[in-house]
């Protein structure tokens, strides 16, 4: 059968997600004057790049079959680790900041370590390291934030590269590296195996468990970047950072194409996904919604979205099937 | 006239036409068996039947009436498939009554005491031995399978009852039982499709016929007027020799003799005790017993999928690693699982991942997996092993059963193993498509491979193995030389009636 352009895009898991991103882009830009313009565009992308983080790690987890419900938590703690070394211990940043990454990494591979090796559900035993390391963060700080954050660290959090805000490139870059990895590694290929049947998978000779628990390190890695790049954007390492990262990035890893039920989507249609969510966020300060309503707007629009990606995606199946 | 008339049936699916000008007579009062190989269309024929998918032209008459028009006459078609589908941590009163509203048990209240007095009529009736408030998960395989008949049956508006393969899992005995009850719906004026793989089984209880053969309908007609060979060579397009056997000319003459590949010594498993023994290079050697010997549980045991309690296992002499599936395949050995659902297939994939993902050794560069390599590997595999599929990048849920086993046969295949251990590959398989299972297998070992065949089926372990192990309640019963045993000796071992060392 020979199929025109049109279709073959049609034919691309991500062009649901995709079109309802470039219709709400579009939207936006029709009904508020401000929103096409850089300032506003660069404050879209900074917000982003810290959920897309999240909503990378989120989404390889989701895919693997896996969910993590502290990877904004370890976000939080990162962060404020971060902070203590640097303002009360007086490391320097190009010490402290791997360290704190690697923290995050370490209590990653802790939640997946417990896991695999435990066969516990990470939907339940993340809701508990959650719970221990949001505290560890509470008993550091006792919910003070740590000022004095050296000045040098701020231009990963506030600076800009050719006009784009330096956050957003690392985002970029760890989702190239992400899709790399899921597309085209046989590392990438087991992790969508095993969220379709770890059982399979391991009939295959795959190393599930080892899988499995780089995948859960890989995220907290991810996660730590995000709650650095937070700190320094802030410019204080507040112990609050991560709070509003967990349910965020697993609407938006649905939304953009992954299944709950594992090994199918991408992140790529995970950050699409973040994209829309931010961009609503975004155009609902810019109209001066009450912040009371903001809520009830927001949550109106993500189940619009994802509406409508269901029901374009069964018309497109009857018609392209 | 017939209560179920399909005349001139088509349905396309893209780029395939799934069935064509297909007709079909079912009489009541009759058992009529629906033959054709994996693929030829049987399923879908079913499903337009149950009115799942919709005819792409053609009509469907029950009771002379037209089900496009008035969806409840679907009513009358009950259809038990192949596959469990029960509700295993409900009752089985439950599961025999759902859907509720269907069998009369709907309404506000839920009546659990009527419900599991009821249930009982049925499973006296069926021959169940569970009790009406035991949960599923908990009673034998064969009583799961006679119960999901049952849940059939209580539908009160069934006429035509389809039974996909049925006794696929079952013993001897058991495929009696469910005969027995098969036979109690004749008398009840309904109609019985039967579609079966196993040619005893369909000339022992089948009264009409009808054969498809690539979605078109080749034969129909009494079953009193056809035979074994005529019946396969209408499903097959060719004549299939039974006298021909597959045993390896390479297999070593006597237990003693020929370099062992795999030594098995004293290994105990949770289902499984003290079992020993050792295949040698460029044989098939045989597992023989009933359903839940413990065989499948040994292999897996030899594989690292399950843990072993004790016991040790060597390859070409050398300790082995027990609990560790990747040092296994590392090694050379391969165990391709009778449950290809769920240790086999990767559903939502497509073939092409499916296969992809065994030999990424074969396909990745320094820059990752090449798409091009894997793409021209893929396709090597579906032309070796004659996959039928309309393209690679299908997910692999939507090919036949039988096509989905040669996927993970060539993929199996083309990792090169060295120890091969098959574990009731022709479960669900058409006669042609087993043939080329066999001939795979023989191919395999003579060209030194150890292979292990555990299957139910005594007929194919004397075709293919030189040397069969009989297991009994997960113990080791015998082993015994193919050639100079005869089936009695066999059968007493499976059933555990004698130790027997004979060969």
């Amino acid at each position: 059968m020979r199929r025109n352009p049109l279709s073959l895009l049609l034919a691309n898991p991500l062009a649901g997600v995709f079109a309802v991103l470039v219709a709400i882009f579009a939207i936006s830009a029709l009904v508020s004057p401000y929103f096409l313009t850089g300032y506003n565009l660069s404050v879209v992308a900074r917000a982003l790049a810290f959920i897309g983080l999240v909503t990378i790690a989120q989404s390889s987890l989701l895919i693997l079959g896996e969910l993590d419900l502290s990877l904004g938590v370890i976000g939080g703690l990162c962060g404020v680790v971060a902070g203590l070394l640097m303002v009360n211990y007086g490391l320097a940043p190009v010490i402290a900041l791997p360290l704190a990454l690697l923290l995050g990494a370490a209590l990653g591979f802790f939640n997946g370590f417990l896991v695999s090796s435990l066969g516990l559900h990470s939907l339940v035993l993340t809701i508990g390291t959650a719970g221990v390391y949001g505290g560890i963060n509470l008993v550091l700080t006792r919910g003070v934030a740590i000022t004095n954050i050296p000045r040098e660290i701020q231009v990963f959090g506030r600076g800009d590269l050719f006009g784009v805000p330096v956050p957003f490139v690392i985002m970029l870059v760890m989702l190239a590296l992400a899709s790399y990895l899921a597309a085209k590694t046989p590392f990438g290929r087991y992790m969508y195996a095993i969220g379709n049947n770890p059982a399979a998978a391991r009939m295959l000779g795959v190393k599930v468990d080892r899988i499995r628990v780089l995948v859960f390190t890989f995220a907290g890695f991810l996660s730590a970047l995000a709650g650095l790049l937070m700190v320094a954007r802030l410019g204080t390492a507040q112990p609050s950072i991560g709070e509003t990262w967990v349910l965020g990035p697993i609407a938006a890893s649905v939304i953009g194409g992954v299944a709950t039920t594992g090994g199918v989507g991408t992140p790529l249609g995970a950050i699409f996904g973040a994209a829309i969510i931010g961009i609503i966020e975004n155009i609902i300060v810019l109209f001066g919604v009450s912040p009371y309503w903001q809520g009830i707007v927001s949550g109106a629009i993500v189940v619009l979205a994802i509406s409508f990606d269901a029901v374009s995606r069964r018309y497109l199946r009857k018609g392209g099937a | 006239m017939a209560f179920l008339e399909v005349r001139k049936l088509g349905r396309d699916f893209p780029g395939v036409t799934a069935l064509n000008d297909v007709d079909l007579d079912i009489e009541l009062g009759r058992v009529h068996i629906l033959a054709g190989e994996n693929g030829a269309g049987k399923s879908t024929l079913v499903k337009l039947l149950t009115g799942a998918y919709h005819p792409s032209r053609g009509t469907i008459r029950i009771d002379g009436r037209d089900p496009a028009e008035d969806a409840e006459l679907f009513r009358n078609i009950a259809y038990v498939p192949q596959e469990l589908t029960l509700f295993p941590h409900m009752s089985v009163a439950e599961n025999l009554f759902i859907p509720f509203d269907r069998s009369g048990h709907g309404g506000a209240r839920f009546d659990r005491r009527r419900l599991e007095a009821e249930a009982q009529e049925y499973l006296d009736r069926f021959g169940i031995a569970a009790r009406p408030s035991d949960l599923v998960r908990t009673i034998s395989v064969s009583d799961q399978q006679l119960l999901q008949i049952a849940r059939a049956s209580t539908n009160k508006d069934m006429k035509v009852l389809i039974l996909d393969e049925p006794t696929s899992s079952l013993t001897r005995s058991e495929v009696d039982r469910v005969f027995r009850v098969i036979s109690g719906f004749k008398d009840g004026n309904h109609a019985i499709v039967f579609i079966s793989h196993k040619m005893d089984e369909v000339f022992a209880i089948g009264d009409d016929y009808t054969v498809l053969r690539n979605g078109e309908k080749v034969e129909a007609g009494r079953m009193s007027e056809t035979d074994v060979g005529g019946l396969i060579r209408a499903m097959s397009g060719k004549a299939v020799d039974f006298e021909e056997t597959f045993r390896p000319a390479s297999a070593p003459s006597t237990q003693t003799q020929g370099p062992a590949i795999l030594e098995v010594r004293n290994l105990t498993g949770d289902r499984f005790r003290d079992v020993s023994f050792t295949l040698k290079r460029g044989e098939i050697l045989g597992f023989a017993g009933l359903v839940g010997a413990g065989r499948s549980e040994v292999m897996q045991t030899i594989f690292g999928f399950l843990g072993a309690k004790s016991g040790n296992v060597s390859l070409d002499g050398k300790p082995w690693t027990l609990g560790d599936t990747s040092a296994a395949v590392k090694n050379g050995m391969l165990y391709l699982s009778e449950e290809r659902k769920h240790h086999g297939i990767f559903p939502l994939m497509s073939v092409r991942d499916n296969i992809g993902l065994a030999i990424y050794d074969q396909t990745s560069g320094p820059f990752g997996i090449s798409a091009s390599k894997e793409k021209t590997r893929v396709s090597d595999i579906i032309a070796a092993y004659d996959i039928k599929t309309a393209s690679m990048n299908k997910e692999i849920v939507f090919l036949s059963g039988g096509n989905q086993q040669k996927a993970i046969i060539g993929r199996a295949m083309a990792r090169t193993p060295r120890v091969l251990i098959f574990d009731e590959p022709t479960k669900g398989i058409d006669v042609r498509t087993k043939t080329e299972i066999y001939r795979i297998m023989k191919r395999l070992a003579e060209d030194g491979v150890g292979i292990i065949l555990v299957s139910s089926e005594m007929d194919e372990l004397r075709k293919c193995a030189s040397r069969i192990i009989a297991m009994h309640a997960g113990e080791v019963t015998g082993s015994f030389d193919t050639e100079a045993t005869d089936n009695e000796t066999l059968v007493g071992a499976i059933f555990g009636t004698e130790k027997n060392h004979a060969a």
